[in-house]
């Protein structure tokens, strides 16, 4: 019997072999352009877990990356400790700090989580625009090298390695909780608050739960941001940011991690050819988006067909759609 | 026993080829030094950056064309960073590590510039700003950047300040300024000269993205000062000259050259020429835009650029600037000699002193000041023309190591 | 602060809010309504506001057309590009069984659209202004001080709100709108075009837009950042009640009277983010706003 390799685990093998030849292949520029991609993975897997999963329509994600940003830059660059710590500590905090939003936004239904969830992002770049003593402000903060054991990380090519592995690590964390009966708790929540809770699922601890990690993935890929770049500013800290990982998401295909992956990767690689074309960039987006919506609403790797079979009937119950 | 030597050789051969190749400097061929170049060239400041570029490219073709620097042609490759700090890093790296330059000249926004200090002192490659004024990469020194070709922000603030308390008399002195670190350094020093000629302040830090100003306007006149300070960028200057026309202001408005960027727009938004009775510019120019000794850059710029020197709008106002940069950067490759390296081109810069024949006053580093030029004068503008204020109104601040 | 400066501030953080909220409580007006007649929320809103004035100024300065046929052009231009994206756009998401949040994301579609249109003609590059009909001479209302640029805003911005509301309560139109924002089967089945009533409310928000867009731009400037202001728009519509229009004038003229007051008596820097924390204190104190019913449970 021949074992044959499914092609997610195909797609997963080639990417591997792509990212351990390439630092010796290309220019740290490069590496930088494929660090920042792993951030994006990570940000998006997240995303996923709150909208995918759990049916959230959260919109502070950027929020959490900030903070696990600036968490991870300010402990480093005042004790030094191996880089694990950073990145765990902003984790930690973003988590925390998801616990109270969520446990605040989550009372609401789901425009006014949208907005309420929205409202806090753009509060907290205001924040991190103001709050001078510990972010520095709009002045940007600089970051120093991060470090691990008597490793210093100070360029792209260095920081590379555990950036990648912080990346594979995440996804297959996310992998392992979709899989779980979490996982299934979460999308059963999605589907319907009422018959999850008609299961024994506690609908609203779950969403907790949800919004939750995804706050703490968000952190967990600020403290990768601050392994490979020597200074942040605001300014990519608000909506925008929130915006363009929510299109990878929709776009990959709402629910699907592949597609988060896939949409991260495909999105992030365009920001940053067409960094100089801003406004091309902007047409294409939302051309990318409207097309999406118009023709293939679930996006790219859509959920299974398990679970667009129980869709329909689930939105059958609301008024309001023609 | 001859394979084993031969192959003995090859290596160490080709070990000292690799060597050698490692330890030449990037950017730098026999025939050619390649110079990173960036600053907004598009976007909703590119008034800031775009002709100023012009500007420098126009000075790098002209010396090329008088056969280079030491048989070494400059080969420049350019990049957009939309005044943008996340971008201009971005564009860095990608000139550093990419292209492979031999220096950085670039930087029009002082806040985004700033931002790459920690990345150039890491990559340890030499960066002449351009039009920046860029005080937080300049004080402290670091030794690969240096900048403030236009002027610096602390000599802005202190010179206005000696403008208003020496020419106009002024006691109490409204100051509206950005509440960034941009906003910071002019204030610094304003407030350092106001203490100096023993004058007050009554501040106004504003954000860069205001919309409605009565509220920092309405305290401003509460307060009632002798002349009124205005050190933001174009678009609230616009904003404010227009509302303290409206609230019946006629005392002097005295406006700070980083708001200049396009003053027919600027008349055009205020909407009144009344509103420009008692209006001053600061200029850090020798002469008025456009004034006799100022012809030749005009005339280089129409001989290099026809098609944009016959649009309307250009050159734009800070066109001049990007010369005395790609002067320094000219004067110090020329002093450091055929074997150039990076030290050696470092070195040059931090002993330069020259007039570019642009600026209000000469172009100076030292060892420990990488501020180029701090002198400026001021204008009398009505809407229309402007005419000269006889004098330079120096700063005091010098920067203290704390 | 004396009692004087006080009472200065009062006067004129009131007066002036008054002015820049009645704006809006416009843009709040064309929120609410979309989302009543539609369940869908506009994050587009701020970027056809945007729109709208460089509509205006390239009518201007390309094609210089006088400024009293830019007027109605751009109104026009505006209510028909809304209506047109609704049946284009949106009735094709719902069609491709989209729901709640893609009919959301196709509105961010939009906006990035628009955003990007209007950066690639370069004319945001520099802050333009659009000719003032009225004129900016000081009008003294008790210590503080407007301009007659300011009294008209408020005024035309107070008419077209009553037309609006007129329009709701007494027109066919305006009542099938808000009988397809109650329940759309029901007002389907008592024959009302759902598809048309749609488009309706859709260029109605491109109308508002118009009109906003030439009311505020004499006094702020046209740059792509006015998009800005429709954040204060969205802070109005909640703090007045998502599904309320009443509640969306009431919150439209709060949230001008209160940005101006924290600007005057807090700090300029404050104003940015008093915005978001309305709409969060609102959402978390009392939901439905100030006048909105009970909060309505559907499911995004």
């Amino acid at each position: 019997m021949k074992k044959r390799f499914s092609p997610d685990q195909l797609a997963l093998l080639v990417l591997l072999t792509v990212l351990c030849v390439l630092p010796f292949t290309v220019t740290g520029y490069v590496l930088y352009v494929v660090n920042l991609l792993m951030v994006f993975v990570v940000l998006a897997l997240g995303m996923h877990v709150v909208i995918g999963e759990a049916g959230q329509f959260a919109l502070s994600h950027t929020a959490f990356y900030g903070i696990g940003i600036y968490t991870a830059g300010l402990i480093n660059t005042s004790w030094h400790p191996p880089f694990v710590v950073s990145i765990l500590a902003g984790g930690l905090l973003s988590a925390v700090l998801g616990y109270v939003i969520g446990f605040l936004a989550l009372r609401m239904r789901d425009i006014y989580l949208a907005l309420a969830t929205f409202a806090f992002g753009e509060a907290m770049q205001w924040v991190f625009l103001n709050w001078e003593s510990a972010t520095n402000g709009s002045n940007g903060m600089r970051m120093q090298p991060a470090q691990l054991f008597g490793l210093t990380l100070t360029n792209d090519l260095q920081a590379y390695p555990f950036v990648v592995a912080i990346a594979a690590l995440m996804l297959w964390v996310t992998v392992w909780l979709s899989r779980s009966q979490f996982g299934s708790a979460l999308r059963a929540v999605r589907e319907s608050d009422v018959a999850a809770m008609a299961m024994g699922i506690n609908a609203r601890a779950m969403k907790q739960a949800a919004f939750v990690i995804s706050a703490a993935f968000a952190g967990i890929a600020g403290g990768m941001y601050t392994l490979f770049i020597s200074f942040i500013h605001p300014e990519s800290l608000g909506f925008q940011t929130t915006i363009l990982i929510l299109t990878m998401v929709v776009v990959g295909g709402i629910g699907s991690v592949r597609g988060a992956v896939a949409g991260a990767i495909a999105f992030g690689i365009i920001s940053e050819l067409l960094r100089q074309a801003l406004s091309i960039q902007e047409i294409l987006y939302g051309a990318i988006l409207l097309g999406f919506m118009m023709f293939k609403p679930r996006g790219l790797f859509a959920g299974s067909k398990k679970r667009a079979a129980k869709a329909p009937a689930a939105h059958a119950q609301q008024g309001g759609t023609a | 026993m001859k394979t084993f030597i031969k192959t003995t050789l090859g290596a160490v051969a080709v070990a000292t080829t690799l060597a050698a190749a490692a330890q030449s400097e990037p950017g730098l061929t026999d025939k050619s030094i390649k110079i990173g170049m960036f600053s907004p060239m598009s976007g909703n400041s590119m008034a800031y950056g775009f002709d100023v570029i012009n500007a420098a490219k126009m000075y790098y073709d002209k010396v090329n064309k008088e056969g280079g620097i030491h048989g070494r042609k400059i080969d420049i490759v350019l990049e957009d960073d939309r005044c943008n700090a996340n971008d201009l890093l971005a564009a860095v790296k990608k000139l550093t590590e990419q292209d492979k330059v031999f220096l950085l000249n670039g930087g029009s926004c002082s806040g985004p510039v700033v931002g790459a200090r920690e990345y150039v002192e890491r990559e340890k490659i030499p960066l002449v700003m351009l039009n920046a004024s860029g005080d937080g990469a300049l004080y402290p020194p670091s030794k690969y950047i240096y900048g403030a070709f236009s002027i610096s922000q602390r000599a802005v603030g202190g010179s206005m300040v000696q403008f208003a308390a020496e020419h106009l008399k002024a006691k109490k002195i409204g100051y509206i300024n950005h509440d960034d670190a941009y906003g910071g350094w002019n204030l610094e020093a304003a407030e350092f000269q106001a203490k100096k000629v023993g004058a007050t302040l009554q501040v106004q830090s504003i954000n860069p993205n205001i919309t409605d100003v009565t509220a920092p306007m309405l305290k401003i006149r509460a307060a009632n000062p002798d002349a009124l300070l205005i050190t933001t960028y174009a678009r609230p200057v616009s904003l404010l000259v227009k509302k303290a026309h409206e609230q019946g202001w006629n005392k002097p408005i005295i406006i700070a050259v980083n708001g200049t960027a396009d003053l027919k727009q600027l008349v055009e938004n205020v909407g009144n020429k009344e509103a420009f009775k008692n209006v001053y510019l600061q200029e850090v120019m020798l002469d008025v835009p456009g004034g006799e000794q100022l012809k030749w850059v005009y005339d280089m710029y129409k001989q290099y650029y026809p098609d944009l020197a016959a649009k309307p709008g250009y050159p734009q106002t800070y066109m001049p600037y990007g010369i005395p940069s790609a002067m320094a950067v000219i004067n110090a490759l020329k002093v450091a000699g055929p074997q150039l390296t990076r030290e050696k081109f470092l070195d040059a810069m931090s002993k330069l002193n020259f007039d570019s024949k642009v600026m209000a006053g000469p172009i100076v580093f030292t060892p420990t000041d990488h501020a180029a030029q701090k002198a400026a004068i001021y204008l009398r503008f009505d809407g229309e023309n402007k005419s000269r204020v006889p004098g330079s109104y120096a700063s005091a601040w010098t920067y203290q190591p704390k | 602060m004396s009692l004087d400066e006080i009472w200065l501030f009062l006067q004129q953080g009131l007066l002036s809010g008054l002015v820049t909220g009645s704006v809006y409580a416009l843009l709040a007006i064309a929120i609410v309504a979309v989302f009543k007649t539609t369940d869908v929320p506009n994050f587009a809103q701020g970027e056809m506001l945007m729109m709208a004035g460089y509509v205006a100024l390239s009518l201007l300065l390309l094609a210089h057309l006088p400024y009293v046929a830019v007027i109605p052009l751009t109104v026009a231009v505006m209510a028909a590009g809304g209506a047109l994206f609704q049946r284009v756009v949106m009735e094709r998401v719902t069609g491709s069984r989209g729901v709640g949040v893609q009919l959301v994301i196709a509105t961010l579609g939009l906006a990035y659209v628009l955003k990007g249109l209007v950066r690639q003609t370069g004319l945001g590059d520099t802050p333009r202004s659009l000719p003032s009909l009225f004129s900016s001479d000081t009008v003294m209302i008790g210590d503080a001080a407007l301009t007659q640029l300011d009294i008209a805003i408020f005024a035309v911005a107070v008419v077209v709100m009553v037309l609006i509301y007129l329009m709701f309560t007494y027109t066919r139109i305006g009542k099938a709108m808000r009988a397809v924002g109650m329940n759309p089967r029901a007002a389907q089945i008592v024959g009302v075009r759902l598809s048309r009533i749609r488009m309706m409310v859709w260029a109605l928000a491109g109308l508002i837009s118009a009109i906003a867009a030439l009311l505020i731009t004499p006094k702020v400037l046209v740059t792509p950042d006015i998009a800005h202001i429709a954040i204060l728009a969205y802070a109005a519509a909640i703090v007045g009640g998502f599904t309320s229009l009443p509640g969306a004038v009431v919150g439209g003229l709060l949230i001008g009277v209160v940005e101006n007051m924290v600007g005057l008596f807090i700090s300029t820097n404050a104003i940015v983010v008093a915005p978001f924390l309305a709409i969060l204190v609102t959402l978390i104190v009392r939901p439905q706003g100030l006048l909105g019913g009970k909060v309505q449970v559907k499911k995004v």
